[in-house]
Formats: C-alpha cells, sequence, structure tokens
C-alpha cells in the first residue's frame, strides 16, 4: 500500500505568509511536496466560499495563512479571517467532516521556520485523517 | 481563446537541478489556450527577456506566464517585458517554482517536477482569466522620516536636505552620533572619527529642512507609501509627522561579553568599543592583545561581523605606532580587498603579531602581579606559548538593538533570527524593505564599516527621494470593484473595508456599493465579505481564483493515478 | 392568509377594506412577500404585517441593512400554535407583543439535532451525503427564505457551484450554510418548501448553535452587529506574539 499523500491548498497573503513561504525556500527549509500555494493580497479576502469549494471538490486540507493578528498590512483584514475560518470549519464538522482538514495560521515575512513547522504539521495531520471523504461522493 | 505563452526557468542549477524542466515545458504545452511553452537558462537575464520578447511577437502572445522564483522580487522585470512587447502588463502571471517547490524539495525531484506542473497549470488557468488594467495614482507628502541618528541616519539626512526633502530625523539619544562618538579613529586610513561626526551634524543642523527631535522614539505608524502618518513620542509628548518615505537607520550595539576572557573579572579586559574611548583620550596603550570573534561565529551567534578584523588591525597599528607592542589572536583574518589587506601586511609589517587560535581551544586569560597573561594554544608552533599584556581587547560583534524589534513591528519589516533587518532583495532590491516606501541602511541590516554606512545611507536616501521627487506613486491596479447586477446592497463590504473606500449609492433606481479606487489599498477583504460574487477583485477575481482551484483538483485528483 | 378555492395564500388588504373570512395559523414567510413588495411601495405608504417571532427577526435584519424604512412596517404580533412550534421545533415561538393568538413556550431540543451530533462523523456526512443527493437544485430553499438578500445567487455561480447539473454538489450546502450563519432567523421555511424533504432547518440550527458558541450571537436583533462584520477589538489577542518580533 503506498503512502496517502494529501493535496493541499494554501492561500497566503502577499506581505506575510507568501514572503515567509519565501524566506522558507531561500533558507533551503525542506518540506513535503504536498502544498500549492495561491498568492492573494490579504488572508481577509480569501471567501470561505472557495474552502468550501476546495473541499468539496476533494482538496484534502485548505490552509489559509495570514498576518499575525495585529501585524496585518491592512490593519485588521486578518481579524476577519480569523472570526470567518472557524464558521467554516463548524460547518465542515456539522455535515460530518473532520475540522481539522481547514486550518487558519499566521506566518510573518521572517518567520520562514514557521512556515516550514506549519506545512509539515498540517500536511502530517491531513495524512493521519486520510483521503477527503468527498472525494468519493462526486455528485 | 486566449493566446497563452509559458516559459520555465531554470534558474541555473536553483531549479534545473530538482525540477525536470524540459518535462514541465512539454506539459505546459498540453494546457488548454497554451500557444507556445519554453524555457529559459535564465529568464531574468537580458537573453532570457529578450527571447521572450520575440516569442511574444512572433506567437502574437495576449497572455504571459513565466514559472520562476517568487512574483515579490521579479514580477515588474517580466511585467516590463510583456508591456516592452505591448502585452498590458496585468495580463501577466508569474508562478513560484523555486522558493515555492526545487528549494524546499530539493531531495524529491520526480515529486517536486508534478508540484510544479500542477503550479504551472493553476498559474496557466488563472492567466487565461487575466484582463488588461490600467494603474491609478495617489499624491506623496513630500517629507521623509529617518529613524536613528547615527552615521546611516545622519549621512541620509544630509543626503535628503541637500536633495531639498524635509527630513525629520528622529534620535532616541539626548545627542547625535551614536556609536561614532565613541570611536577614535576609522579604518583603514584612520581618519579621525569625531572630525567626521562634527562635519556631519553641522551639515544637518545648518539645513533649514532639517528637523531633528532628540530623546523621541517612534510610538505609531499607519498608511503606506506616499502617506505615512507617524507617532513620535518626543520627551514623553506624543507629536504626530507625516512622511512620504521612510529610512530605517537604527543601527547596532556592540555586544558585550557575559564573563569570557576573564571579561569584568580581570582589571584590563575590556571590549573594542571600550579601547577606542581609551585611544580617543590618547593614554599610552602598552602591550596590547587584541582576541577575535568573541561571542561571534560560535553556535548561537553564527555570523561574523565582519568589522572586527579591520578595527583590530586599525588599532594594533596605532598601539604599536604609539611605543607599544599588538597582537591578535584570531581565528581567521578577515580583511579581504584592495584597502583592508593592504592594512593587514601594512600591521604585519610593522610589528604586529598574529596567533591563530581554534574555537575547541580558545585563549586562556590569567592575571599576573603586573598585567595580564594570555595562554594561547598556537597552531602553527605546536605548543602552548605566553603572551604577557597590560591589557586584552576583546573584539565582539555587533548585535542588533533591542528595540530594532519594536521598530520592525511598527514598521511591519521583517527582521532575521539575529535581529538584524531583512531587505526585499539583497541583490536586486538593496536597501529597500518588500513594504514600498521603507527603506533600510547601515548596521541595522548587518554590521558595516563607516564606508559601507555611508553607501548604503547615500543609497537609501536617493531610492526615498524617488516616490517624493516624483510627487506621486503609481497605484496597482488591485483595487476592487462591484459587480451592480449582483450587488444587494447588504453593505458588509461598507463595514469591512478597513479603509472607508465603500459606499452605498443609488445608481440606475438600484441601491449598489461603489468603491471609490484612490482610497481602496487592494486588501481584498470586501471580496469575503460579500455573501455574493459581486465584489471582486482586480487580478484576484472569484473565477481566477476558482479557476485555480479546479486546475488543482484537475491535475491532483482526477488525473493523477 | 385566504383560503380560496382550497389554497392558503397570502391576501392584502386595504384600509377600509373588509378582512372577511382571514386565516393565521398556516406557517408562511410574509416578510419574504414584502420584501418583493416593499420596492414597489413608492407612495410612502405605511404596510401592516403579520408577524411571528420569526418574522420579527427577519424584519429585523431587514431594518438593521436598511432595507425597509421602519417607520413604514407595523407589525401585527401572531403567535404560534403548538403545532407550528413542533413543526419548527421552535425554541423561542412569542413575539414581542402578541395581538393574534395564545402564547405558547417554545421547544428546547431538535431530536434530528440531537441524533446527528451523537453520531460519528462517518456516519453524519453519510446521512447529509444521502439528503443532498435528493437536492435537484430547485432554488425553492433561497428563493423562499427571508432573510437571502440577493437577487442573483451566489450559488448560480459556477465559480462556486458546478454546473454540472443535479444534484448541486456539497458546496451548495457547504457555502449556504456558511452565508445564512449569521442571519438565519431559523423560520424552517427552506426545509418547508425544499421539494426534496431535506432537513435544511436541522443544519441550520447546527450551525446557529455552533456560531452562538463561538460567538455568543444569534441573529435577529436589531442592534447587534455580526461577528463576521466587527474586528477582534475588545477580545484578547494573547498568545498571538510573533516568535521573531
Amino acid at each position: 500500500m503506498t503512502e496517502f499523500k494529501p493535496t493541499i491548498l494554501a492561500f497566503c497573503c502577499n506581505w506575510c505568509s507568501y514572503a515567509g513561504a519565501d524566506l522558507a525556500g531561500v533558507s533551503r527549509l525542506q518540506m513535503p511536496p504536498n502544498v500549492h500555494v495561491v498568492r492573494v493580497m490579504c488572508s481577509a479576502s480569501v471567501k470561505p466560499e472557495y474552502v468550501m469549494k476546495a473541499i468539496s471538490q476533494g482538496i484534502d486540507g485548505v490552509l489559509v495563512l495570514g498576518c499575525h493578528v495585529g501585524d496585518c498590512h491592512y490593519m485588521t483584514g486578518n481579524h476577519r479571517t480569523a472570526k470567518r475560518m472557524p464558521v467554516v470549519q463548524k460547518i465542515l464538522k456539522d455535515i460530518g467532516l473532520n475540522e481539522k482538514r481547514v486550518r487558519l495560521d499566521w506566518v510573518s515575512a521572517a518567520e520562514g521556520e514557521k512556515f516550514q513547522k506549519v506545512i509539515v504539521d498540517f500536511v502530517d495531520e491531513v495524512a493521519k485523517l486520510g483521503p477527503n471523504p468527498l472525494k468519493e461522493v462526486r455528485f | 481563446m486566449p493566446r497563452i505563452g509559458v516559459f520555465i526557468c531554470h534558474c541555473g542549477h536553483n531549479i534545473a537541478s530538482t525540477v525536470s524542466v524540459e518535462e514541465v515545458v512539454r506539459f505546459a504545452s498540453t494546457l488548454p489556450g497554451v500557444i507556445v511553452a519554453d524555457h529559459n537558462l535564465y529568464s531574468c537575464s537580458e537573453e532570457g527577456l529578450d527571447s521572450i520578447r520575440k516569442s511574444i511577437e512572433q506567437n502574437k502572445l495576449d497572455r504571459v506566464v513565466v514559472a520562476a522564483c517568487t512574483p515579490r522580487t521579479h514580477e515588474p522585470l517580466f511585467r516590463s517585458v510583456c508591456e516592452q512587447a505591448g502585452v498590458n502588463k496585468y495580463l501577466f502571471e508569474f508562478v513560484n517554482i523555486r522558493e515555492h517547490c526545487s528549494w524546499i524539495h530539493a531531495k524529491e525531484p520526480a515529486n517536486a517536477t508534478e508540484k510544479a506542473k500542477r503550479l504551472v497549470a493553476m498559474g496557466v488557468s488563472k492567466a487565461a482569466l487575466l484582463e488588461p488594467q490600467t494603474e491609478g495614482e495617489s499624491s506623496v507628502t513630500p517629507t521623509a522620516l529617518v529613524i536613528g541618528g547615527g552615521l546611516a541616519g545622519l549621512r541620509a539626512t544630509a543626503s535628503l536636505v541637500a536633495q531639498g526633502i524635509d527630513t525629520h530625523l528622529v534620535e532616541k539619544e539626548s545627542r547625535l552620533g551614536g556609536l561614532l562618538n565613541d570611536i577614535s579613529a576609522l579604518a583603514p586610513y584612520s581618519e579621525d572619527a569625531s572630525t567626521l561626526l562634527k562635519e556631519l551634524v553641522d551639515e544637518v543642523k545648518a539645513s533649514n529642512k532639517a528637523h531633528i527631535h532628540l530623546n523621541t522614539k517612534l510610538q505609531g505608524v499607519t498608511g503606506f507609501v506616499g502617506n505615512f502618518n507617524v507617532v513620535l513620542n518626543e520627551a514623553g509628548k506624543e507629536k504626530e509627522v507625516r512622511a512620504g518615505a521612510i529610512i530605517v537607520a537604527t543601527g547596532a550595539r556592540d555586544f558585550i561579553p557575559t564573563g569570557e576572557y576573564g571579561y569584568g573579572s580581570v582589571p584590563g579586559v575590556i571590549t573594542q568599543l571600550e579601547f577606542e574611548r581609551v585611544l580617543k583620550t590618547g593614554e599610552k596603550p602598552g602591550r596590547v592583545v587584541f582576541i577575535q570573534c568573541v561571542g561571534s561565529r560560535q553556535p548561537g551567534r553564527e555570523y561574523c561581523s565582519r568589522i572586527c578584523c579591520n578595527t583590530s588591525l586599525k588599532n594594533a597599528l596605532k598601539v604599536v605606532e604609539a611605543g607599544g607592542t599588538a597582537t591578535i589572536v584570531h581565528r581567521d583574518i578577515m580583511s579581504s580587498g584592495t584597502v583592508w589587506e593592504e592594512l593587514y601586511r601594512n600591521a604585519s609589517e610593522k610589528g604586529v603579531q598574529f596567533i591563530r587560535y581554534m574555537l575547541s581551544d580558545p585563549p586562556r586569560i590569567h592575571k599576573k602581579a603586573t598585567g595580564i597573561a594570555a595562554e594561547v594554544y598556537d597552531e602553527a608552533l605546536g605548543e602552548r606559548i605566553e603572551v604577557d599584556a597590560d591589557r586584552v581587547v576583546l573584539a565582539t560583534p555587533l548585535v542588533s538593538r533591542v528595540d530594532s524589534a519594536e521598530v520592525g513591528k511598527l514598521l511591519k519589516v521583517p527582521r532575521d533570527k539575529h535581529g538584524f533587518f531583512l531587505e526585499a532583495h539583497v541583490k536586486l532590491r538593496p536597501v529597500e524593505f518588500a513594504t514600498d516606501g521603507v527603506f533600510i541602511c547601515g548596521s541595522a541590516r548587518w554590521p558595516s564599516s563607516a564606508k559601507e554606512t555611508m553607501s548604503q545611507a547615500l543609497g537609501a536616501a536617493a531610492k526615498a527621494a524617488i516616490p517624493i521627487k516624483r510627487g506621486k506613486v503609481v497605484i496597482e491596479a488591485i483595487t476592487a470593484w462591484v459587480d451592480a447586477d449582483k450587488c444587494a446592497a447588504c453593505g458588509n463590504c461598507v463595514v469591512s473595508c478597513p479603509y472607508e473606500a465603500i459606499e452605498i449609492v443609488e445608481q440606475d433606481g438600484k441601491r449598489v456599493a461603489k468603491v471609490n479606487e484612490t482610497q481602496c489599498k487592494g486588501c481584498g477583504a470586501c471580496v469575503a465579505a460579500c455573501p455574493n460574487d459581486a465584489m471582486q477583485q482586480r487580478g484576484f477575481t472569484t473565477r481566477q481564483l476558482g479557476a485555480m482551484i479546479d486546475s488543482l483538483v484537475k491535475h491532483a485528483l482526477e488525473e493523477s493515478p | 392568509m385566504r383560503e380560496e378555492h382550497g389554497n392558503v395564500g397570502p391576501v392584502m388588504i386595504s384600509k377600509g377594506e373588509d378582512p372577511g373570512d382571514v386565516r393565521t395559523d398556516v406557517p408562511y414567510q410574509l416578510i419574504t412577500i414584502l420584501s418583493n413588495l416593499y420596492p414597489w411601495m413608492t407612495d410612502g405608504k405605511k404596510i401592516a404585517v403579520v408577524t411571528r417571532k420569526c418574522d420579527e427577526k427577519a424584519l429585523a435584519e431587514f431594518f438593521k441593512r436598511g432595507y425597509f424604512a421602519r417607520d413604514r412596517v407595523i407589525q401585527i404580533g401572531l403567535a404560534c400554535n403548538r403545532e407550528q412550534i413542533r413543526q419548527c421545533r421552535c425554541s423561542d415561538p412569542v413575539p414581542s407583543v402578541v395581538d393574534i393568538g395564545e402564547p405558547h413556550g417554545g421547544l428546547d431540543t431538535d431530536a434530528l439535532s440531537e441524533k446527528l451530533m451523537a453520531m460519528s462523523s462517518e456516519e453524519r456526512l453519510r446521512f447529509w451525503e444521502y439528503q443532498f443527493r435528493k437536492c435537484n437544485k430547485c432554488f425553492a430553499c433561497t428563493t423562499n427564505c427571508p432573510v437571502c438578500f440577493c437577487d442573483e445567487c451566489v450559488l448560480e455561480e459556477r465559480t462556486f457551484v458546478p454546473e454540472r447539473g443535479v444534484p448541486p454538489g456539497m458546496s451548495f450546502h457547504m457555502i449556504r450554510a456558511y452565508h445564512l450563519s449569521d442571519k438565519c432567523i431559523e423560520c424552517g421555511e427552506c426545509e418547508r418548501s425544499c421539494p426534496a424533504g431535506i432537513p435544511l432547518l436541522t443544519l441550520r440550527k447546527l450551525v446557529a448553535r455552533d456560531f452562538k458558541e463561538m460567538y455568543g450571537f444569534s441573529p435577529g436583533d436589531e442592534k447587534t452587529v455580526s461577528p463576521l462584520l466587527t474586528t477582534l477589538e475588545g477580545e484578547s489577542l494573547d498568545g498571538d506574539e510573533c516568535d521573531e518580533c
């Protein structure tokens, strides 16, 4: 049996987490190749609809990464993200999916190592959850 | 149907040694809308750019995708190539397969190649939906703010005021000059440091454009390039200033040993900066032993502080010239470059002794009846020798200032793990931060010599002057807009906008949201707040991002076994 | 409501007109009808509407967004009967002013909600999968929902709901659950109007419970703002210091 390799979508804000991901790259920090980063300007622009779309189409996990609260390039953008994503997680739970398939975290432009840690942890966690059951529920 | 060109960069070995570029090119050529897929050894080289330009023209491309490094540094370059070839720069999409792929999956070439393919597919699917845009402009406050009144800050301020720019110079201490106040002479030519300092301070003070704030700290910063609102705390009193650009010149401090080599317990064991003060007094230095790399190039503080070898060479020469003796106990002498190597040779010829030690067997310092003894294992002789001294000078590295953390946080600019500030890109955007309108110079960035500090300060001042002299900054066309047909005027966007850029208006008999584009900063918060699909951000529309998700689903889940 | 030719439908009565034989026992979202009517009420006249507690909450959501002028809508409070309360598993059935009907207390629990949350997540997913498979994307749930304010629905946008026909896929129901999380007044209209019999009200109730637990917020109060539209201000930001700074 081959080891399950989850497919993960990550939204990174241009100012902090995308820069943090770049720093992780520049620092050659190694991590599993399952995460696909989509650059957005602010985590607050990540429509929960994207997350639900991805999950309902079978993506195994979705990461939303923003600046630390208090450090948002747009002042309070990440406050909204911090409010919205837990609702998405609860809806996942309510329909019978594991809410851990969606994770919100904060990575600053200087935190290449934290980016690596978040990726390694999340990939590991989603791998443990197994494939997204909705992959088979394609109706 | 769009005509998309995909260009995959080898980045020398940086990408190509992990990702099979040829395979990605083959894959890209099969993607819908792709007219041509090609690869370049270095897409950002003149040759690479030229081939992209030619390909756009020959193949009549109307969308361009480059898969290479990060858009945070190279996007403007490739956008300008598109423009030169007659393609609107917003029809360009960047795919990051270096920082986000080859560099972080170095040991998994096959998986990295598959991931690179998926990332390219996602980029192409977004590119197909890109639309041309026109950019807006915003005005600039014609004032600069320099944080730090040491050599870097003074030099930058002098340059800015000489260009006729009103400049606020903020210094937390009660006097200008920073570390330079304590230094006797500057390597390699031993110019008098106080003369340089006086000249600079006089130059700044003579200008009516310079506004000096002593005993002042940075308290708050809001705004963006062209229009920063800065709150200063001037001796306990709050003061607000506005600035178009900000230069960080907060410098560094010398590392104070924590008991190493008898520091604090053996009289006569002092730091290099303390020795500078001794030299300033004109006191006879006597027999001096310099110990290099005290607190640097070791676990926990791995970096080389770069300036300490040259400082020791300069001071050792002074000791010898004053009739004393000088021994430099070092791990390697770092004095590369023409003038510095000459300084080293000169010191050597004038009788300065050099003894090499190893990190595993550092020198030991003993107190003697008269003076101090330094016991060193001499690698060349293969034996332990003792050097008598009146003074032992510890060459400690420059370390970041504690308050650099606060400055970094207020300005939202990054620092490395040692607390030094990080530039946007060491080669492509030196002395600039990734945050537009904020610049960096001097030892706050990395331990720098006086000469380097001044060069950087001039560079930072020149760059800070660009938006101020232009009088306007171009607003990237990533602002929001409303699809009035879909808008139900629920007002979620109005509440969510951090810049109060959206209002509900009556339009053709219907209440709809309207975005004021000069106020919009392109964060997209309104997009996610909109319960419908009415609010859109240029370059990040829901269709574009949705297409990326669809593409990932298609290539990762449907087409893989 | 008035019965005509065996059908019960809403009826509009003008000032001075004899109301005749009207009924108040049929669950019907009059606010949905009012919201369709309101744009045509250009004469500035007032309208009275029979409001149960859920209608009252729906009105609050409309007033909050400035859709209706408060002084043009007069509420006639209607207390729901036991059968209505049972059907909606309604916990809060008594309007602030009761003009018609006998007030009855609400129900504390929704049996299906309890049953679902007692299930394993696999079972719960199987349950909803079975239910959502029945969905034929008729949009009755959104059309009849009093607090779905949009004219054109985001669920008709192919970015979010694939245009593959029916059933529409999970995202349809997940996105709708999210959109209603801060405004659903639990009137149960979606469930009643669903021709496939999907227990949509139960899903609303599950999300509402989570939302209330997280943010202490329930929709339907004109004075409160949805937490999705506020910042974290006033809430502790402790424990979120960047390691580097």
